[in-house]
């Protein structure tokens, strides 16, 4: 029997609009949670995702079904938006640049993860999160909103493992002062 | 307990948040944090962030799934893109017909009239008083260069629905 993965496999290979449908209601939204993660804004990332799923039409014959399709996704959508961000460098998300990089553009508007904040916890994180270097930010979402594998986050980001879980660490030591010294 | 025994803890329980710790750390780990106050706290807060994190639900436009699958659609289709829905960035591997029909006018031409005007160089040469080799070179380099260059152009000129990428 046929696996899920393979049966995405096979319906990108043979560009079937009705796969795609369906794997565009299933990863919407995640794909745009992550592209906000990932850019740390909320405009324009419509224009990314939109782009992301014309990329999968088109290339959809590399994903051999070999692993979950999520990781791969990101990694189409990933770099769609470095390319963009290439030509437009407002800021990096490359690793070697981390430390000279502003993480976010100024802006008078809310962040994103201020408006979407919907519990306790995560008002508290927000601001915190939104001024995060984009590296760290992106490998918190992707190990613990899209629950992905250390393997799986260093696919996407073209990073070794060891590296992916230095940025959790640094990460976590960022957003837990807000936190300790709490009772849960 | 010294500061570093318990930083040692704690590192094992970034790790196992992480996914990369050990079976055998991990019982290690566990134990500790059956009596450890302080590594238990540490955990706490841990937990807290990672259940922040989830706390969050970001708005999706609401037209957003309607206008990607139209565009899926017509891309796989016909295999262009829909005009003025692009993002700047995007790819087309179709080249469109007319640029094609463009490159192989313009290429015809550029031998046709080069032939023609290689045998009319001898007529030439006599009333403009340069030999026939002089006037062949002018045909070269005046007609069939840029024509040739015209063709190519128009190869790699974007067609109305092509992309910058």
């Amino acid at each position: 029997m046929e696996s899920e993965t393979q049966r995405i496999a096979l319906g990108l290979r043979q560009r079937d609009v009705a796969v795609l449908e369906a794997l565009v209601e299933q990863y919407q939204y995640r794909l745009v949670r992550y592209l906000v993660s990932l850019l740390g804004r909320r405009d324009g990332v419509d224009d990314f995702v939109q782009e992301t799923w014309l990329r999968v039409l088109e290339r959809g014959g590399s994903y051999d079904g070999q692993s979950r399709f999520e990781p791969w996704l990101f990694r189409v959508a990933r770099n769609i938006a470095l390319d963009a961000m290439r030509k437009r460098p407002m800021f990096s998300l490359d690793s070697n640049e981390v430390d000279g990089v502003h993480s976010s553009p100024a802006s008078i508007e809310p962040s994103p993860y201020t408006i979407a904040a919907r519990t306790q916890d995560a008002e508290r994180l927000a601001h915190s999160l939104q001024t995060l270097e984009p590296v760290y930010r992106e490998a918190l979402v992707l190990r613990f909103q899209e629950d992905l594998s250390l393997q799986e986050i260093s696919v996407i980001v073209g990073a070794p493992v060891s590296t992916v879980a230095s940025r959790i660490y640094r990460g976590l030591a960022t957003l837990r002062p807000h936190f300790e010294g709490e009772t849960a | 307990m010294n500061i570093d025994h318990h930083q040692s803890f704690q590192r094992m329980i970034d790790e196992s948040l992480a996914g990369a710790i050990s079976a055998e750390k991990e019982q290690s780990l566990r134990e500790h944090l059956s009596t450890c106050a302080p590594c238990q706290e540490y955990l706490s807060a841990s937990n807290r962030v990672i259940a922040g994190l989830s706390g969050f639900s970001f708005e999706v436009n609401p037209s957003l799934n309607a206008r990607v699958l139209a565009t899926l659609r017509l891309q796989a289709e016909g295999g262009h893109r829909v005009p003025g829905g692009d993002t700047g960035t995007m790819r087309q591997h179709h080249m469109p017909f007319k640029n094609w029909a463009a490159f192989a006018a313009a290429l015809s031409m550029s031998f046709v009239g080069s032939r023609l005007m290689y045998q009319m160089a001898e007529r030439l040469a006599a009333p403009t008083h340069f030999v026939s080799a002089q006037v062949q070179a002018g045909v070269l380099v005046f007609w069939l260069l840029p024509s040739l260059c015209a063709a190519l152009c128009l190869l790699a000129a974007p067609g109305g629905n092509r992309g910058i990428a």
